[in-house]
Formats: C-alpha cells, sequence, structure tokens
C-alpha cells in the first residue's frame, strides 16, 4: 500500500455521503454480523465539502438539517459531506460524534451515562475508557460496511448509480 | 483517583510494532526517559513537553494503578510553553518611549525586548495543557485527546521518542481500509480508488432564481 493518506481523504466524506443516503433509504440499523446490529443518525449539525477550491464549505445547524432544502440542494449539486455530527448506537448504549471526514477525527464525543454497577471513580474511569474504544470501533465497522460496497468492481454501475440517483432526486 | 473525562475530541492512531508490557520494568522507564521535565524557572522562552500520569502531573513517578485502566493503559502528555509576555513588553515600550520623547529605534526595540526577557521570563509561569492519551494494548490503537494537528505531530513524535520499537500511524481514511475486513479484490482496488464525481447541474448563470435539474444521475469515478 503505496499511496499515502491523504490522497484518500475523500473516502472518509464518501463514508458520510454514503451513511446518510443508506440512513434515508433503508433506515439506521447496520447489520455488521455475527448478530450484532449498529443503529446510526444524523443529528443536527451537517457541512458539506466545496467541489473544489473556489467554492464556499456550506454549514447546516440545528434542527433536522438533512429534510431541509438547502441540504437537498447541495446534493443535486454533487456535494459530499465533510462533517456530521451522528447518533451511533449498540444495544443500550448510545454516543454522540461530530465525525469529520476528511481526517476521520471524533469532536464532541458523548459517552452513554455511566452504569449504576460503577460503584467507585476507579469503576467509571474502566468503563469510560472502554466506551471511548468502542465508539470509535462501531465507526470502524460502519466504515468496513461502506468500504465492502464502495471498492465492489460494479459499484458505479449499482448502488453508485442508486445513490446518485438519490441524491439528484 | 482523577476523573477520565467523559467526552471531547478524540484521534485515533494505530500502533506498528509492540510495545513493552505495563508490567515489565522497560515501560517505566521508557516513560520516565521522556517524562515532562518543569520549565518553571527557565530564563528563556520554551516548550516542554513529556508523559506524566493523572495522579502525578509533575512526571515524577508512574505507578502502575495510576495507569492501569483494564481496556487501555492511561497517560497524560504535559505540554508546558513560557512565552514572553507581549503585552508586558508594550508597556514598557511605552513607559521607555515617553521617557525619551520619541519613538525607540528599531535596535532599541530589540535591547528592550531582550532586557524584559532577562527580567521577566524567570518570573512568568508557563501555560500548562494536559492531554489524555489511551492506549488499547490488545488491539494496537492509541487515543490522543486533541484533533489539533501540530498536537498530533508531537504526540507521534513523543510516542517515537519513548517507545522505539513501536511507530504510530494516524487513522485516516486510508489507514482504517488497510486494516479493514476487505476482501483481496477490493484491497489491490484500493490503491487505485478515486472520487467519485457525484451528478451536478451545469452552474447556472449568477443571480438566476429558479433552481435547474440535474442534467444526468450517472456516477462516475474522476481520473485517478
Amino acid at each position: 500500500m503505496s499511496r499515502d493518506a491523504a490522497s484518500h481523504a475523500f473516502l472518509g466524506e464518501e463514508f458520510l455521503t454514503w451513511m446518510w443516503y443508506r440512513l434515508d433509504t433503508k433506515g439506521g440499523d447496520f447489520d455488521v454480523g455475527a448478530g450484532r446490529s449498529i443503529a446510526v443518525a444524523i443529528d443536527d449539525f451537517l457541512a458539506f465539502a466545496p467541489r473544489d477550491d473556489d467554492e464556499t464549505e456550506q454549514t447546516l445547524r440545528k434542527g433536522l438539517p438533512t429534510h431541509s432544502q438547502e441540504a437537498r440542494t447541495a446534493l443535486r449539486n454533487g456535494r459530499r459531506l465533510r462533517k456530521a455530527k451522528l447518533i451511533v448506537a449498540e444495544g443500550p448504549m448510545q454516543f454522540g460524534a461530530t465525525l469529520d471526514g476528511t481526517s476521520m477525527c471524533l469532536s464532541g464525543i458523548k459517552l452513554p451515562d455511566d452504569s449504576e454497577d460503577c460503584e467507585s471513580q476507579e469503576d467509571r474511569n474502566l468503563e469510560r475508557a472502554a466506551h471511548f474504544l468502542h465508539v470509535h470501533e462501531l465507526i470502524g465497522q460502519l466504515y468496513d460496511l461502506f468500504l465492502q460496497d464502495r471498492l465492489r468492481p460494479d459499484y458505479l454501475g449499482s448502488s453508485g448509480e442508486l445513490q446518485a440517483q438519490w441524491m439528484a432526486s | 483517583m482523577a476523573n477520565l473525562r467523559r467526552g471531547g475530541s478524540a484521534s485515533l492512531f494505530f500502533i506498528e510494532g509492540d510495545l513493552p508490557s505495563l508490567q515489565a520494568p522497560e515501560f517505566a522507564a521508557a516513560l520516565e526517559r521522556q517524562r515532562f521535565r518543569s520549565i518553571e524557572t527557565a530564563a528563556a522562552e520554551e516548550v516542554s513537553i513529556g508523559w506524566v500520569t493523572c495522579n502525578d502531573p509533575s512526571g515524577g513517578s508512574f505507578e502502575r494503578e495510576d495507569i492501569d485502566l483494564d481496556r487501555a493503559l492511561w497517560l497524560q502528555i504535559r505540554v508546558d510553553k513560557k512565552k514572553l509576555p507581549m503585552r508586558w513588553v508594550a508597556i514598557y515600550r511605552a513607559a521607555a518611549e515617553r521617557a525619551a520623547g520619541r519613538k525607540l529605534s528599531g535596535k532599541e526595540r530589540k535591547a528592550l525586548k531582550e532586557d524584559l526577557a532577562d527580567q521577566l521570563l524567570p518570573r512568568v509561569l508557563p501555560a500548562v495543557q494536559l492531554l489524555d492519551v489511551l492506549i488499547d494494548t490488545k488491539q494496537h490503537r492509541a487515543l490522543l485527546f486533541s484533533t489539533s494537528k501540530s498536537t498530533r505531530d508531537e504526540f507521534v513524535s513523543l510516542f517515537k521518542k519513548t517507545f522505539g520499537s513501536a511507530d504510530l500511524r494516524p487513522a485516516t481514511a486510508f489507514e482504517w481500509a488497510v486494516r479493514g475486513n476487505l476482501a483481496l479484490q477490493a484491497r489491490h482496488y484500493l490503491e487505485e480508488v478515486a472520487p467519485v464525481q457525484w451528478p451536478s447541474p451545469k452552474p447556472a448563470p449568477r443571480r438566476t432564481a429558479p433552481e435547474r435539474q440535474p442534467t444526468s444521475t450517472k456516477a462516475v469515478e474522476a481520473e485517478a
């Protein structure tokens, strides 16, 4: 694997856009195998990547930005999502975080409440550390699902085409 | 025991190579070699970066029970920065110009700044930043609680200096993909994959209100 990491930053943005398409057309449950399912929703923050250096980055906050006219227009113009605030859940555990598709960093992470079993600060620290690692694992598993679709040889003629129709709708 | 935060921003890194086990004396020895060193009394502008633990922000001790969080090791990076306070330089300069009844020349300003550095820096306390780090030794991952590029670079450099046998790779879209559960064909294609050019309407002339419909819904991949 010789190409440098920056040259593939677009994959993170395509991942976020694919996630939105997937949520909109098939719902928010993602089967990650071994009987596990991850639920995802897009919250109240979206940022669209400019198509080139001359265009502005468009940011939508508050309310339901995925339902807004501005968001639809951005999709119709072929813009990819650069950042999105996500709610990610597995079983009773719910996490919130903004994923930056370009860097794949999570900001504003919100962990689930400390469980009632935690009797000491040490217990709480153990649980929080495990949660921080877990939310990154969940994002990694979702990204893996996207790549399995995106890196198929017939992607552009199959799911890529369907996503293009959804974006243009 | 100190509290591990419940939220924040984080950057993930993949660890390449092996780390000594927490139980091994080499682990504490590696941290001690790169532990934080105080610049509280330094007489020059300086930056000091090094390891500390949540219960000893001085970098004086690395007790196993302060570090071991079962699934992860919890360390902190302490970054102290000592800078000449520019407000004070401006105040002293204004006083010198009032006394002289004229503006100071470039040479005089430089001399004044050097004098002030000698006088003030030993009295100035450095700005302190503590950054949490979680190291998952089983999954070979590290989480730095910062997304700033300069801090991430400093972390990679400190980690390399500390654990010479292990290196960090930022978890970019490419690095995630390389480590993902992909079929062989997909792995090969990853090398060549190019961004999809999603369908877009032709650019409308400026100030035209009606929105145009896309001329095509065909997705094409840009040339790599």
